[in-house]
C-alpha cells in the first residue's frame, strides 16, 4: 500500500514446543531488527502452554522469565481466523469491566521454530486469517518440518541425499530385529537415527555398533511416530545456505559451515580454529570450499527450495565431502534460527534490510495468491433448498 | 353543542396539519434537513406552498356559513366549517417519489418537537376560542378556528424547519459523536483511502475501481450513491468498523455548497483523489461551472504532498487542475489524445482504437511512462465508461497492479446499478437502463447506444435532466436534438417540464406524432409494453428525478 502510514508487522514467537526458548530470542532479534520509523512492531508471545499474549514488555527479553505473562501491559491476545479482523482480537473475552479490542495486523512474522509453528499449522491459521506473513507456506512448511517427506520430495526431484530407510514407531515396536535386519542390509554403520519432524538436535541419535543403534531407535521413538534412519557419509562437513525469494526470483547467500558437530562429522576443532574466514567459535563464514562447488551448492540450495515449493526465506543444510566434490541436502529449515541474519549480512544486507526484504516478499506472495479466486457464486444452494433436501441426498445414494 | 363542534373542528385542522408536516418531512429529508434547498423546492410550485384544495374549500365553507348564520345559536356553521375542514385537510394523492422515507432518529425528533409545536398552536387555538371569544356569535368562532386552522395548514413547512431549528443543538451533539466514532475507527483500521469526485461518472468510477483493486487488495466501495459527510460516516461507523481487513476504502465525494467535500475529507483524509469531470451537474445549488470546479479542487487540496492525484485530461477544468502542479506525483488520462503524439507532462494513460457495439466496448490503453500496451474488452456501455475505466486503470497501477492484471479484471466488470445496463427482456426486447445518472455528457452517451440498436423501434422514455440551473432549458433542448439522430419513437415524462426537449427534437426534424407526452412513468412502462414488438429497444433516461413530481 502506498499511504504514508506505518506498517503494522506482528512478530509471533515462543510456541508450545521444544524449541520455544530458541524462538523467544530469535522474535526479539527480529522485533529489534525493524526499522521503527516506517514499522510498527506487534509482539504477539505464544507461552509453552500455548496461550497467546500481546503487549509492550514482550519486546524485552530481559521480561521473559515465569512472570512474564502477569506483567502489567500484557494482554491476552488471539488470531482471529475470521477475515473481517485481519489480526489480534486483544481481550477476546472481555467482562463487565474490561473492553475488547482489534489490532489490525498488515503482516505477520512467525519467528516459531519447530512443532506447531514451523509446520504449516500457524500459517495455515494466516491462511484462513488471509493476512501476508513471512516464510514458506503451509505445504513447503509441513513437507520441511519432516525429514522423511523432503527426503522423498528431494529424490523425486533429482536433487542428491543420503541413503536412508524409515519405519513407523508402531513398526519397530513390533518386531525391531527385522528393523534391525533391514537397516543393516540398506546402510552401513556408522549410522545417524532420527525423528522424523522434531527440529534442532533433540532426540537425534549416532550409532557405530548395533548396540548404540538400538538404543538410539528406543530415545527417537520417544519423540516421533516416525523414524529415519541415514548412513553417516564419511569425510563430510556440514554446510548451511540461506535462500531467499518467490518463484523464480530466488537467491542464495553466502555458505557458512558450522562446526559444533565436530564430534560427529570427525572435524578437527584445532583446524578450524585456524581458518581466517572463521567469524565465531562455531561458525566459518564463508566455507572454505572451491568456487566451483560452492556455486554447485548454491544452485542446489535453490533447487531444494523450489522442489518444496518454498517462498520467503529457509536455510537449506547440505552434508559435502569437499575432496570428492560430493553433496547431499540434509534438510531444509523454513524458520532458521536467526533467520540466517548473520549470512545476509555478508551479503550486504544488514537485519533491517533483511526483515524488509522478507515482509516485501510476504506482500508480494499475498498479492499473487489474491489473483486466485475463492468466491464464486453458484445457484447450488438455492436449488437445492427449492428441490428439499432429498434431491441433494438422492445424488449420495446412488454412488452408496 | 357549540363547544362540543369547536373540539372536533380544531381537532380535524391539528390531524390535519400533523399529517402535511409527516409528508413534508419526506422531502425536508431529501433536502437533507437544508431549510434554503427545502423552500426553494417548496417554491418551485405554486402547489407546493399553497395547495389549491384547503383554500377553495375553506372560502366556499366560510361564505356558505356567512349566508346561513342568520339565527343564532345555530350550529350550522360549524357542521359545514367540520365538512370543509375534513375535505380540506384530507390527504392529496401522492406522486411518485423515488427516494423512500427512512424514519432516522433525527427525522423522529423534528417530528416530535413538530407534534409539540403544533399541539401548543391548537391549544392556543382553543383557549382564544373559548376565553377571549365565548360571547361572540359562533360564525365569528367557527371562522376563527377554521382560519387559524388553514393557516397552520399552510405554514406547516414553517413549523417543521422550526422545529429543526430548535432540535439543532442535540442534532449537534450527536452528530459529533458520530464523526468522533467513524474518525476512531478509521484510526484503527488505517485503510488507504481513495477519494473520487466529479460532477458525474463518480458512482460508475468507484464501482469500476473497487472492482479492478479487488484483483489484488481487499477494499470497500462507499455503497450506492453515499457521497455526503453523513453517508460517508456511516459506511464507516456501519461496515468499515467491522471489517479490519479493508485495505482501500473508496469514498465517493458529492458536493452540494463549497466546502462539502474538504469537510468530508477532513475526516477521510484521503491519499488519493480521482477527479472526473467539472459539468453543468447541480448548477442550480452551486451558481457557475467555477464554483463547482473550486468546490472539486478541494479533494486535491485535502491531499498530503505524498499523495497521488488522477485528472481526467480530457476535461478542461481538470486538465487545469493537473497542471497546477499539486501534489507531486499526478497521473493524467486521456481518450482523445493519440498516444503516438503525447504532449510534453500529457496524459499517461490513452485509450485509443475504441470501438463500441451493443455487445460493449474495446479499446486499447497505452501506459505512455513504460511504452506498454494492452487491449481491454468490457460489456459495459458508453464512451464516458472509457474514461471512467482510465481513470480506475491509473490508480490501479500506481498501486503496483499491472497493466495486464487490470486488463484481466476489466474483462469482468459489472455495470453500476441502474447504470447504462442492457438488458434483454424474455419478450425480446432489449432495454438499455440508465436510470441513475442524469447529466448531458452521460445522456448524449447513452442515445448514441441506443442509436447502435438496429432492426427495430428505438424509444427514448425520459423526463429530461433537471438540476441544471439555468441551463436546463438549453441542455434540454441539446438533449432533444441529440435524441433526435438516434430514436425512432419518444415518451415524454411530464407535460412542462419536457417542453426544452420536445421543441429540440421538433427544431431538429423529428416528427412531432412519434412524441408522447405522459404525466406518469407508470403510462410510459404501459405504451411500451403494449407496442414494443420483439426486436425494438427502450432507453430509459434519468427516469425519475428524486423529487420533481408532486
Amino acid at each position: 500500500m502506498s499511504s504514508n502510514r506505518k506498517t503494522v508487522v506482528g512478530v509471533i514467537f515462543g510456541g508450545r514446543s521444544v524449541e520455544h526458548d530458541v524462538s523467544v530470542v530469535t522474535g526479539n532479534q527480529v522485533m529489534r531488527a525493524f526499522d521503527t520509523d516506517r514499522y510498527e512492531v506487534v509482539p504477539i508471545y505464544i507461552d509453552r502452554n500455548g496461550k497467546w499474549f500481546t503487549g509492550k514488555p514482550l519486546m524485552e527479553l530481559k521480561n521473559f522469565n515465569d512472570e512474564v505473562t502477569g506483567l502489567p501491559g500484557v494482554e491476552d491476545a488471539i488470531l482471529s481466523p475470521s477475515i473481517n479482523h485481519h489480526g489480534l482480537i486483544i481481550n477476546p473475552i472481555a467482562g463487565r469491566f474490561s473492553k475488547s479490542a482489534i489490532k489490525r495486523l498488515d503482516v505477520v512474522f512467525p519467528a516459531v521454530h519447530g512443532t506447531h509453528g514451523e509446520d504449516g499449522t500457524l500459517q495455515g491459521l494466516l491462511e484462513l486469517a488471509d493476512i501476508p506473513y513471512v516464510g514458506c507456506g503451509v505445504m513447503a512448511s509441513a513437507i520441511a518440518n519432516d525429514k522423511i517427506m523432503t527426503k522423498a520430495v528431494l529424490q523425486q526431484s533429482g536433487i542428491p541425499v543420503v541413503d536412508s530407510v524409515h519405519f513407523s514407531r508402531i513398526a519397530w515396536r513390533d518386531d525391531p530385529d527385522a528393523i534391525i535386519k533391514q537397516l543393516e542390509a540398506s546402510l552401513t554403520y556408522p549410522m545417524f537415527i532420527k525423528p522424523a519432524t522434531t527440529g534442532s538436535s533433540i532426540g537425534i541419535g549416532y550409532a557405530p555398533d548395533e548396540t548404540l543403534l538400538r538404543a538410539s531407535i528406543d530415545i527417537a521413538t520417544h519423540f516421533d511416530r516416525n523414524i529415519l534412519v541415514e548412513g553417516a557419509v564419511a569425510d563430510s562437513v556440514e554446510i548451511n545456505c540461506a535462500v531467499m525469494g518467490n518463484d523464480d526470483d530466488i537467491r542464495a547467500s553466502v555458505l557458512e559451515q558450522p562446526v559444533s558437530w565436530q564430534d560427529f562429522l570427525t572435524y578437527e576443532e584445532k583446524y578450524l580454529r585456524g581458518n581466517e574466514g572463521m567469524k565465531s567459535a562455531d561458525r566459518i563464514i564463508p566455507a572454505p570450499l572451491t568456487d566451483e562447488l560452492t556455486e554447485q551448492i548454491r544452485q542446489t540450495a535453490i533447487d531444494s527450495f523450489k522442489a518444496i515449493d518454498g517462498r520467503g526465506t529457509a536455510r537449506v543444510d547440505l552434508l559435502v565431502k569437499p575432496d570428492e566434490n560430493v553433496f547431499y541436502v540434509n534438510e531444509i529449515n523454513t524458520m532458521p534460527g536467526s533467520l540466517a541474519f548473520y549470512l545476509w549480512q555478508e551479503e550486504g544486507l544488514s537485519s533491517a534490510e533483511t526483515v524488509e526484504q522478507l515482509v516485501q516478499l510476504a506482500q508480494d506472495a499475498h498479492a499473487i495468491k489474491r489473483q486466485s479466486t475463492y468466491n464464486y457464486q453458484t445457484n447450488l444452494i438455492a436449488q437445492t433448498a427449492a428441490r428439499g433436501l432429498k434431491g441433494a441426498k438422492g445424488r449420495k445414494s446412488v454412488t452408496n | 353543542m357549540i363547544s362540543f363542534v369547536l373540539v372536533i373542528l380544531i381537532l380535524i385542522w391539528f390531524a390535519g396539519v400533523l399529517f402535511r408536516i409527516y409528508r413534508q418531512a419526506h422531502f425536508y429529508q431529501i433536502e437533507e434537513y437544508q431549510s434554503s434547498r427545502y423552500i426553494r423546492w417548496l417554491f418551485e410550485k405554486r402547489n407546493r406552498w399553497l395547495p389549491a384544495r384547503p383554500v377553495v374549500v375553506w372560502f366556499v365553507g366560510t361564505s356558505f356559513s356567512v349566508m346561513l348564520a342568520e339565527a343564532p345559536g345555530s350550529i350550522f356553521p360549524g357542521v359545514i366549517g367540520i365538512i370543509a375542514a375534513i375535505v380540506a385537510v384530507w390527504p392529496a394523492k401522492r406522486g411518485e417519489v423515488k427516494k423512500p422515507f427512512r424514519r432516522t432518529q433525527r427525522v423522529s425528533r423534528i417530528l416530535g418537537t413538530a407534534f409539540v409545536f403544533t399541539s401548543i398552536l391548537a391549544l392556543l387555538v382553543g383557549l382564544v376560542n373559548f376565553l377571549l371569544l365565548n360571547d361572540q356569535m359562533p360564525a365569528l368562532r367557527f371562522g376563527f378556528a377554521g382560519a387559524a386552522g388553514l393557516l397552520s395548514f399552510i405554514l406547516a413547512p414553517l413549523i417543521l424547519i422550526l422545529s429543526n431549528i430548535v432540535m439543532q443543538p442535540v442534532e449537534a451533539v450527536s452528530r459529533r459523536r458520530f464523526l468522533n466514532n467513524a474518525r476512531r475507527v478509521l484510526h484503527d483500521v488505517q485503510p488507504t483511502v481513495i477519494g473520487i469526485t466529479g460532477s458525474y461518472g463518480k458512482t460508475s468510477t468507484k464501482v469500476y475501481l473497487a472492482q479492478i483493486l479487488s484483483g489484488r487488495y481487499r477494499t470497500l466501495p462507499t455503497p450506492k450513491s453515499y457521497n455526503t459527510l453523513m453517508g460517508v460516516s456511516m459506511v464507516i461507523n456501519d461496515t468499515l468498523a467491522y471489517d479490519y481487513s479493508i485495505e482501500y476504502f473508496i469514498v465517493e465525494m458529492g458536493a452540494y455548497i463549497p466546502g462539502e467535500i474538504a469537510e468530508i475529507c477532513d475526516l477521510t483524509h484521503p491519499h488519493i483523489a480521482v477527479i472526473i469531470d467539472v459539468g453543468p451537474q447541480h448548477l442550480e445549488r452551486f451558481g457557475s461551472i467555477e464554483q463547482t470546479a473550486i468546490a472539486k479542487y478541494e479533494l486535491i487540496q485535502a491531499l498530503p504532498p505524498n499523495g497521488v492525484g488522477v485528472f481526467n485530461w480530457d476535461s478542461p477544468h481538470v486538465r487545469e487542475m493537473y497542471e497546477r502542479g499539486y501534489p507531486q506525483t499526478r497521473i493524467a488520462v486521456s481518450r482523445q489524445v493519440s498516444p503516438d503524439d503525447v504532449p510534453e507532462d500529457g496524459p499517461r494513460f490513452i485509450a485509443s482504437d475504441i470501438q463500441q457495439t451493443l455487445d460493449g466496448l474495446t479499446f486499447t490503453v497505452t501506459d505512455t511512462a513504460t511504452r506498454e500496451t494492452e487491449l481491454f474488452i468490457t460489456t459495459l456501455l458508453g464512451e464516458h465508461t472509457v474514461t471512467n475505466i482510465l481513470l480506475a486503470t491509473a490508480v490501479a497501477i500506481h498501486e503496483k497492479m499491472s497493466l495486464q492484471e487490470v486488463a484481466r479484471m476489466v474483462r469482468l466488470l459489472q455495470p453500476a446499478e441502474s447504470r447504462l445496463v442492457r438488458q434483454v427482456t424474455a419478450q425480446g426486447i432489449t432495454i438499455i437502463n440508465d436510470a441513475y445518472s442524469a447529466n448531458p455528457v452521460g445522456a448524449a452517451n447513452a442515445l448514441r447506444v441506443l442509436g447502435l440498436h438496429r432492426g427495430g423501434k428505438r424509444l427514448l422514455i425520459t423526463p429530461g435532466i433537471v438540476e441544471l440551473g439555468d441551463l436546463m432549458e438549453a441542455e434540454n433542448r441539446k438533449l432533444g436534438e441529440v435524441a433526435a439522430q438516434h430514436v425512432t419513437d419518444v415518451i415524454l415524462v411530464g407535460q412542462e417540464q419536457t417542453q426544452p426537449i420536445q421543441s429540440g427534437l421538433v427544431n431538429a426534424g423529428f416528427p412531432k406524432e412519434r412524441i408522447i407526452v405522459v404525466d406518469l412513468l407508470a403510462e410510459s412502462i404501459t405504451w411500451y409494453q403494449q407496442h414494443l414488438k420483439p426486436g425494438d429497444a427502450v432507453l430509459f433516461l434519468n427516469d425519475l428525478p428524486d423529487t420533481y413530481h408532486q
